[in-house]
């Protein structure tokens, strides 16, 4: 394991590689990237979450150069790169459909880069051959793209797009092709290779769990802006907005009227329900609305009324959906809320004594639940 | 049984199309001339049986082939066909090729149009547009004037009557052959396939070069065969637009077929002329097929 | 005769059809009858009159050759028609049912004789001579008021073709035509079928090839009304229709006709019967219409073609009949000459000498 914790966006002294300053891009009318300011460190694997048309993919091609941008600056290692073309970047792309080039051999679309760098033929076939290796690819060298599968394809994509060993590797959504199974076993892959070559990684994705495994940052979109960027642990953890709670992961949403008290907030939701706590150094400014965000995992469902929880409400069972590792529960409030609890199924038969309309309790700790400002 | 059905259609097209008109042509061509109704013997008696099939056979040789050896003519005229071909296939190419990008290039809504533009002049008759290029080319002609007026020239030029005619003929005639098949591999190419030759250091120019046009090598290839093979045996763009001096195929087969009346020598010709045929057409097969499997 | 080429290829495209009511299909030269003709046919015999054109003797003789063409009356040239006889395309005509015959002209038949022997199996439609087409303007301008418009010299000397290649020469594509024409300025006979004596035309055509603008058989109708050349070697009708276009225009071009003075070939397009006509009965009912003296005056006096009919000449206009281009005097009509078919391996030598005179190879 690393001895030092890899955080060099807490690290003042660190230069970043890539500094976005203020940048907008306009489309005719439509703003595509908003008055957007972001650091990005070396050898961080960092990924853009965000639904489709959020800006994401315009952040990556205007690093890749195939955009420019409307105001503002792109910086890196230091230097503005708005007047470099494409071909003269360090930095290099791996394309969401992965544009291998059907003419040309794997081997081929491995060297087409350092084919254009005019190195020795020595050179690029020891580079190729570095690259085949990494990827796993060597038996296909000499297929064509159309004759190897989809993950094959995937990997020789990576390749060459590292082949050149450039400073920057964007990657535009590039697991989504591949079915789920493999895009999981690939996403270690992608974490293994990027550990390997030292390279700064930022990925394109819609999918938050793909963001969540691979990359060191993650920053979440929407129209145009940056909503959060943090650690995955801390996007789950303590998103900053309703939006972030809701778009990672599964998230239970009350809403409700904060009053501040001790070291926290005391929420009333509804009628006839209890006062709710949550334990939170974030100061909503004056009371008023606000939303509770409690994932289901944080919430525990029991038959008997558990004893010294702060936050417990009662409910009936609804739903019961059964993944397999897991369980989900959609217990309704008599307020009308549903609210969902997953539980681990570590035994084989697990809790046959909750079934429908079984009445349960819910319960969750005080630093379970994030309160967040509407 | 239904699948036997279905593999018989082609071949039943190819056979009645191309198989039995190519025998008659064949048998024509191993024939004599006569002054008679057809003009050439034997013709097959069926009437008198066995007999008259094995006159009918015997009756047949190889002599017009032999013929066509004797005469500088022939072969001059099929090398000169080869290159006029061949010479406005590479133009035809040349002037296709940009405009098939440029529609590639359009944006979507207008492609249905530019489409319709290349196909427009197939709304003509043939004929017609031959002869329209006559008034265009000739001495007194728009080109003429056109040239005159910009001070490139200062007295007209002869292009009407000239090989020059008959290239701009044949391109201009045989230009939508190249251009739809172009555009319609152009028109599949992945813009990202650029990009990513962009991305891995490629100049527009060299993008161009490294991925677009190998991308188009099907679509380049079908066009040249479209252009190249009719255009081997064309008779009506040299006869209009051409001069007297221009030699192609086409018209010695008109000569020995109308003025000779010999049938059996202009049948020789063309069986000939379908023997230089066939490589190109049967390199176009493969090139299909190649293409077939590589999208399969 | 006339125009060759090509429409040909595009027109390929009729056969036999069989109809309820009965028709006559005919096939004639294009811009060959006074249209008005044929409806008044119609009428008077109530026959439907389906009439087709072609352009070039070689059309139709393939077309002959090889059967079937679905015609009742077709208009071959003499020699074209005499090659065509030997091939048996056409059927004896049955001059009981042609009353009309009488108002043929004995003077015309005679010559028409060498081709079909007793007019057998076809009578005359027209007949004219192959000359030279002047615009008489240019032509002096390049050459002088004393310029040999009327002699083969002026298109066979090179010295004179030299200085008119500029304003431009046209020949016919025609070998019968051009290669008699040849021979006959160089003092041998036009109508030698002797490849020896043949051959010697290449000898006449090459010197002056460089200055021969285009071989064409029709092209210099337009060509010459439009002032665009200034000599053809052309039918003596086509001439005149450019010269009277060239009127029409009012453009100051003033194309006259000669027959050269050094001999004329003359020709003759004759109408005859297929072996396999449907309707030979309507064929000859045309064929007996044709011959009518009125019909065939008002037909001569739309193309401006002379024809083989001397009781039409009564009612000829007089710029027709009084024309020495198109009904030439007696002392003309002496000088001009006929040929006879050539046989398949003289034509092959003579078509062979053309393409060689033409391209050089």
């Amino acid at each position: 394991m690393a001895q030092t914790v890899f955080e060099p966006w807490n690290d003042p002294d660190q230069e970043p590689l890539i500094q976005f300053r203020n940048v907008t891009k306009r489309f005719g009318d439509f703003t595509a990237i908003d008055n957007l300011s972001l650091d990005i460190f070396e050898r961080e694997f960092f990924a853009l979450l965000g639904p489709s048309g959020c800006g994401k993919t315009t952040m990556m091609r205007m690093l890749a150069g195939f955009e420019g941008v409307s105001e503002g600056a792109i910086y890196l290692s230091g230097k503005d790169i708005a007047p470099v073309p494409p071909n003269k970047r360090a930095v290099n792309m791996m394309f969401q459909s992965y544009a291998l080039f059907p003419h040309l051999s794997v081997w081929d679309n491995i060297a087409f880069g350092l084919k254009r760098d005019r190195l020795p033929k020595k050179a690029i076939g020891d580079r190729v051959s570095e690259m085949l290796q990494l990827t796993r690819l060597e038996k296909f060298a000499h297929r064509k793209p159309h004759q190897i599968s989809g993950g094959q394809r995937q990997r020789v994509a990576l390749a060459r797009s590292l082949a050149k060993a450039p400073k920057l590797l964007l990657l535009d959504e590039p697991l989504g092709a591949l079915d789920k199974k493999l895009r999981q076993d690939t996403q270690f892959e992608l974490m293994d290779i990027q550990e390997k070559t030292g390279t700064t990684f930022v990925i394109v994705t819609h999918d938050q769990e793909e963001a969540m495994t691979v990359a060191s940052r993650v920053a979440v979109m929407d129209e145009g802006r940056l909503i959060q960027v943090d650690t995955p642990a801390q996007i789950y953890e303590s998103p900053n907005s309703l939006y972030v709670a809701d778009f990672i992961g599964d998230v239970n949403i009350i809403e409700g009227h904060a009053k501040k008290s001790g070291d926290g907030y005391d929420i009333t939701f509804a009628e006839g329900q209890p006062v709710l706590h949550a334990k939170t150094s974030r100061d909503l400014g004056s009371a008023g609305k606000c939303y509770l965000a409690i994932r289901p995992e944080k919430v525990t469902v029991s038959a008997e009324k558990p004893e010294g929880r702060t936050n417990l409400v009662k409910g009936t069972i609804l739903d019961i959906a059964y993944l397999g590792n897991l369980s989900t529960y959609h217990v309704k409030l008599a307020s009308g809320q549903i609210i969902k609890a997953q539980t681990a199924n570590t035994r084989r038969i697990a809790r046959r004594d909750l079934t429908w309309e079984d009445e349960v309790w819910l319960s969750w700790t005080e630093t379970a639940a994030v309160v967040l400002e509407v | 049984m239904r699948r036997l059905v279905l593999i018989a259609v082609p071949y039943l097209w190819l056979l009645t199309l191309f198989l039995i008109p190519f025998l008659i042509v064949l048998k024509i061509s191993l024939s004599d001339t006569a002054l008679s109704i057809p003009p050439y013997t034997p013709t097959l008696d069926l009437g008198a049986g066995w007999t008259g099939v094995k006159e009918f056979f015997a009756g047949l040789d190889f002599e017009n082939f032999w013929f066509l050896t004797t005469d500088e003519l022939y072969w001059k005229a099929y090398l000169s066909s080869l290159q006029i071909a061949f010479l406005s296939t590479i133009m035809t190419l040349i002037v296709g090729y940009p405009i098939a990008y440029g529609m590639a290039q359009a944006p979507d809504e207008w492609r249905p149009t530019l489409m319709l533009l290349v196909i427009l002049p197939f709304w003509t008759s043939f004929l017609i547009r031959v002869y329209a290029w006559m008034g265009i080319l000739s001495r007194e002609g728009l080109l003429n004037q056109f040239l005159l007026w910009t001070g490139v020239i200062d007295a007209p030029v002869k292009i009407l009557n000239t090989d020059t005619a008959v290239y701009i003929g044949i391109v201009y005639t045989y230009l939508p052959f190249m251009v739809l098949p172009i555009y319609a591999t152009l028109e599949k190419l992945d813009e990202s396939l650029l990009e990513a030759a962009e991305d891995l250091g490629c100049s527009r120019a060299s993008a161009f070069w490294l991925v677009t046009v190998p991308l188009s090598k099907s679509g380049i290839i079908a066009g040249c065969f479209l252009v190249f093979i009719p255009a081997l045996g064309e008779f009506v763009i040299p006869s209009l637009l051409g001069g007297s001096q221009t030699l192609m195929i086409g018209k010695v087969l008109w000569e020995e077929f109308f003025n000779n009346r010999d049938w059996p020598i202009a049948s020789a010709v063309a069986v000939v002329l379908l023997l230089i045929l066939i490589v190109p057409i049967i390199l176009f097969q493969r090139n299909e097929q190649k293409q077939r499997e590589a999208e399969g | 005769m006339r125009n060759h080429l090509l429409t040909a290829a595009a027109s390929l495209a009729l056969f036999a059809g069989m109809a309820t009511a009965e028709e006559v299909r005919v096939y004639n030269w294009s811009d060959y009858i006074d249209e008005d003709l044929l409806d008044k046919f119609e009428e008077e015999t109530g026959i439907d009159l389906v009439y087709d054109v072609f352009d070039s003797n070689e059309v139709l003789e393939t077309k002959m050759l090889a059967g079937g063409s679905g015609y009742d009356v077709v208009v071959p040239s003499g020699t074209f028609l005499q090659r065509q006889i030997t091939a048996g395309a056409f059927q004896k005509l049955d001059k009981s049912k042609l009353p009309n015959i009488e108002n043929m002209w004995d003077v015309v038949e005679k010559r028409t004789e060498q081709y079909d022997p007793d007019n057998a199996y076809s009578i005359n439609y027209m007949w004219g001579t192959t000359g030279l087409g002047v615009n008489v303007g240019k032509v002096r301008e390049v050459l002088g008021d004393d310029a040999p418009i009327n002699s083969l010299a002026l298109v066979f000397d090179p010295a004179n073709m030299e200085k008119l290649a500029d304003c431009g020469v046209h020949f016919l594509d025609a070998p019968a035509e051009m290669i008699p024409a040849a021979l006959k300025y160089i003092g041998e006979d036009p109508n030698s079928h002797d490849p020896d004596v043949i051959a010697k035309a290449e000898g006449v055509f090459e010197p002056v090839r460089p200055y021969i603008q285009k071989f064409h058989s029709s092209e210099y109708i337009n060509a010459l009304a439009n002032g665009d050349i200034c000599v053809a070697v052309g039918w003596s009708g086509d001439i005149l229709q450019a010269r009277d276009r060239a009127d029409e225009a009012g453009n100051d071009v003033e194309i006259v006709y000669n027959a050269p003075v050094e001999g004329a070939q003359m020709w003759f397009d004759q109408m005859a019967i297929p072996v396999d006509a449907p309707n030979p009965d309507g064929a000859h009912k045309f064929l007996n219409f044709i011959m009518d003296a009125e019909n065939m005056a008002a037909a001569s006096n739309y193309v401006y073609y002379a024809n083989g009919n001397k009781a039409s000449q009564e009612y000829l206009l007089e710029d027709v009949i009084g024309d020495p281009s198109i009904y030439p005097d007696e002392a003309t009509l002496e000088n001009l000459f006929t040929t006879t078919p050539y046989d398949a391996r003289v034509q092959r030598v003579v078509t062979r000498l053309w393409t060689k005179i033409k391209s050089g190879t």
